[in-house]
């Protein structure tokens, strides 16, 4: 894939974990997994949603991206030239034989946001801005429009101060806003217009990239139609590049380019806005097109609403990590222990006797109970309709030894992202096939 | 007054639930009184889901919330109109009663038995500090003593002064010496076949909402649960004594999409069994129209366009209906070329006379900042469908 534009934004693997810290002295006693491993690009003049539900970790992408997160693992570049950008996968690729190190080398010392310093990392800065979900809170109620506004032009000194105030009208000019907004407060003003000064102050150090995280959601229809068409008009004029966070499909429909769809830390489908929406791959990109009410007329999906517990973050299951809720999950998913003691949840008396849980990794585990005849129930209960059948043929060996039960599952790999049929990826076992 | 007059003045159509006429409702405020349910009538067929939809600070919620009496007075002033509602299934039978005459204690016995309220934020509107069987409790507690002494299988077993502790103790009235009596055996039994018929009248109405576990769920505190189940909570502790009419005031809307897609089948699905009439009340439009029957679209404090639900999508008529439908992103729209209503809400402090959208409008005509158009049906055939606007009156 090579096109003469480049690459605003590029990340690589991206992980970011957040440690869980108990007791006194904070101990940091597991990670949340809230980003793990995610790639995708973002051109020149592109809009790209991340779609995905509360808590699958498209807005700490947000903040890593615009720098407000320092990554656990994992790069993200910034303006890279076709050039630097087929070297870099070119580096990826053969990681032993480097073939032109000078290149890599100055990509990593100017272009990867965590490693650069100084003035480099400056002008990212100004290049890179943000547009908050609640104007509420990410507008200084103390200041006045005017301060807001101005503010990035006086910190990165792009004018003159006698030039400062007819750059801030022309700004607000911009977004729908005029010179007698200039002198009031935060709080004078409607959620819509709260919303078009946080994008003038976005504007202001002309970026090259906004990350604008629901920036939409908290708006009415009717004002949000207004939004997202300035926003498309700022796009057109300047050539800005979006990346476009929200929850909202038909939003992310009318706005994007290309889509990432994001589940637990990971993406499940990437692709072009119209091969996603017309041929969704993953079963849970069909699952949220069903059940997303302004969607149903013209999507088809036979899916019915998801049901099922979403698995710990901190605990991020080997397999596939949507299996618990798939209503077309097949034998290979990846089940694993974890999936027995959420299950086991639902009956009262046997997790209530349960004494000790072994588990030397996610596919073996030896259950110790009170009894001998709790032990014989879960062999029984695991045998019933309450588990889901695939889940079942999965279980390699189920064996009850007096008060313990000792059962394995089939390990299996992490399932990778495939290139489909349309062209986009996805991370499924059945497009694997 | 005579027997007569009093007969029509509780008189609501044999179809309908209930029945809001001319309701009005103002705020206080510095700048002076906020209409912000200026006018507004409705009715609600028995058994039917009736969608009222709006833009934030229509009065959308204003106006469930008069249902049950639940605006702050002052600064609330209640203008004018009447609620009419049929109270079925009650101890005195079906009988019609206007909510807004009702004594605050008359209210209090309506409340959660007859008409219940779903809340927006279920985290919100769930005590933080009592576990969720302390609060679906209490719906049983203050309305549903007979069946709670039926479970604990105590019914017309007590006598004199017994039952009269037991039910102070029911009624969570019981004060210091009862309290202390109720330790004591014989009556330390009574209390705890009490306490184990009100578990099970728990766990059934959490069972009823799909709640997996519900007897481990009962012992939780509301932060224990995810966002989806707390809205489940919710809707048990609401079909708990089932109710004849179910407010829903935006219960989806701190929801997922996927969960939301859950908890709007389980709406839906109570009240087709227990044939529930609904009041469902959201902004979002095309939600509306997937799970009602009939709509009412609101703008500053009235109502513009009522009818079928896709009617109303096909067919709207008023040019705000138009431009919120519109409005809605879809495959039609060029990118960049939504149809906004531009413009915004107009102040609804002491509104000047003449249609509320005028401001907002794209087929205005000169009438329309004078006269005040009236809520009426588009045409002879279709009686259903109404409309507050002036392009369509003759």
């Amino acid at each position: 894939m090579t096109n003469s534009k480049n690459t605003i934004l590029s990340l690589r693997n991206v992980k970011k974990h957040f440690p869980i810290k108990e007791g006194v002295f904070q101990n940091v006693v597991g990670q949340v997994h809230a980003v793990d491993g995610v790639s995708f690009d973002i051109g020149a003049g592109e809009t790209v949603g991340l779609v995905g539900e509360s808590g699958c970790g498209k807005t700490t992408i947000g903040r890593c991206v615009s720098g407000l997160e320092p990554l656990t693992d994992g790069d993200i570049f910034f303006d890279l030239t076709p050039e630097k950008l087929v070297a870099l996968e070119d580096f990826e690729k053969h990681q032993s034989e480097i073939k032109n190190k000078h290149l890599i080398d100055e990509i990593q010392s100017t272009s990867n946001i965590s490693k650069i310093e100084g003035d480099d990392f400056y002008n990212y800065r100004r290049n890179c801005q943000m547009v908050f979900q609640d104007s509420f809170s990410s507008l200084s109620p103390r200041q006045l429009v005017s301060d807001i506004v101005s503010r990035p032009l006086k910190i990165h000194k792009v004018c003159a101060d006698n030039e400062l105030i007819p750059r801030t009208i022309e700004l607000l000019e911009q977004v729908g806003l005029g010179k007698q907004h200039l002198y009031r407060f935060p709080h004078q003003f409607s959620g819509g217009q709260r919303q078009r000064i946080s994008i003038a102050r976005a504007l202001a150090l002309d970026p090259k990239l906004i990350v604008l995280d629901e920036p939409t959601s908290a708006l009415d229809v009717s004002v949000q139609a207004q939004i997202l068409n300035l926003l498309h008009d700022l796009q057109k004029q300047r050539g800005l590049s979006y990346l476009f966070i929200t929850h909202n499909l038909s939003v992310i429909r009318h706005m994007a380019d290309k889509i990432v769809v994001m589940y637990l830390g990971k993406v499940v489908e990437a692709g072009n806005t119209e091969d996603i929406f017309s041929n969704p791959q993953h079963p849970y990109t069909k699952a949220l097109l069903a059940a997303s009410p302004d969607l149903s007329e013209d999507v088809v999906s036979d899916m019915a609403a998801l049901d099922g517990p979403i698995p710990d973050p901190a605990r991020p299951p080997q397999g596939c990590s949507f299996r618990t809720r798939c209503p077309v999950s097949r034998t290979e998913c990846g089940w694993e222990v974890d999936d027995i003691i959420r299950r086991l949840e639902h009956h009262e008396t046997l997790i209530d006797s349960i004494k000790s849980v072994e588990q030397p990794d996610a596919f073996n585990a030896k259950f110790t109970f009170e009894t001998s005849l709790s032990a014989t129930e879960l062999k029984d209960a695991i045998g019933t309709n309450d588990i889901p059948k695939q889940m079942r043929k999965a279980i390699k060996k189920i064996e009850v030894d007096g008060n313990d039960v000792n059962i394995s599952f089939e390990p299996v790999q992490t399932v990778p992202l495939v290139q489909t049929d349309n062209g986009s990826l996805s991370r499924c076992v059945l497009v694997n096939k | 007054m005579s027997p007569d007059n009093l007969d029509i003045q509780n008189s609501l159509d044999k179809d309908l639930i209930a029945s809001v006429t001319d309701l009005k409702v103002y705020f206080e405020s510095k700048q002076g009184m906020v209409h912000s349910v200026d006018g507004v009538s409705f009715d609600i067929v028995d058994g039917e889901m009736m969608g009222l939809v709006g833009e934030t600070g229509c009065g959308k919620s204003v106006t469930a919330r008069t249902f049950m009496q639940l605006v702050q007075s002052p600064p609330g002033v209640l203008a004018g109109g009447n609620i009419k509602f049929r109270s079925k299934n009650s101890k005195s039978g079906s009988q019609v009663i206007d909510l807004l005459d009702l004594s605050e204690n008359q209210i209090r016995e309506l409340r959660g038995e007859r008409i219940a309220m779903i809340f927006q934020d279920p985290g919100k509107a769930l005590n933080p500090g009592l576990t969720i069987r302390t609060q679906i409790a209490e719906v049983f507690q203050e309305h549903r003593e007979n069946d709670v002494l039926e479970k604990a299988g105590l019914k017309n077993k007590l006598t004199g002064v017994t039952e009269y502790f037991v039910k102070k103790y029911i009624k969570q009235e019981a004060g210091f010496l009862v309290t202390t009596l109720l330790k004591i055996p014989p009556l330390s039994t009574y209390k705890k076949k009490i306490d184990n018929g009100i578990n099970r009248l728990v766990a059934e109405a959490l069972e009823e909402t799909q709640i997996p576990n519900p007897t481990k769920v009962m012992e939780r505190f509301p932060h224990e649960l995810s966002g989806g189940m707390k809205q489940r909570v919710m809707i048990a502790q609401a079909i708990a004594c089932n109710p004849d009419l179910l407010i829903a005031d935006e219960p989806t809307t701190a929801l997922d999409v996927t969960v939301q897609a859950r908890v709007l089948d389980l709406i839906k699905e109570l009240q087709k069994r227990h044939k529930t009439s609904v009041l469902y009340i959201s902004h979002d439009l095309s939600l509306v129209r997937r799970i009602c029957d009939r709509i009412a679209v609101m703008y500053a404090g009235q109502i513009v366009e009522t009818g079928d639900a896709e009617t109303i999508f096909n067919q709207p008529k008023h040019p705000y209906t138009q431009g919120l439908i519109n409005a809605l992103p879809s495959m039609s729209h060029e990118r960049g070329k939504l149809e906004a209503i531009e413009g915004i809400v107009p102040e609804l402090i002491e509104p000047e006379p003449g249609c509320r959208f005028v401001s907002r409008c794209k087929r205005r005509k000169a009438n329309c900042k004078k006269i005040d158009p009236k809520l009426q049906p588009i045409s002879e055939v279709d009686k259903s469908h109404k409309v507050a606007c002036l392009l369509y009156e003759s």
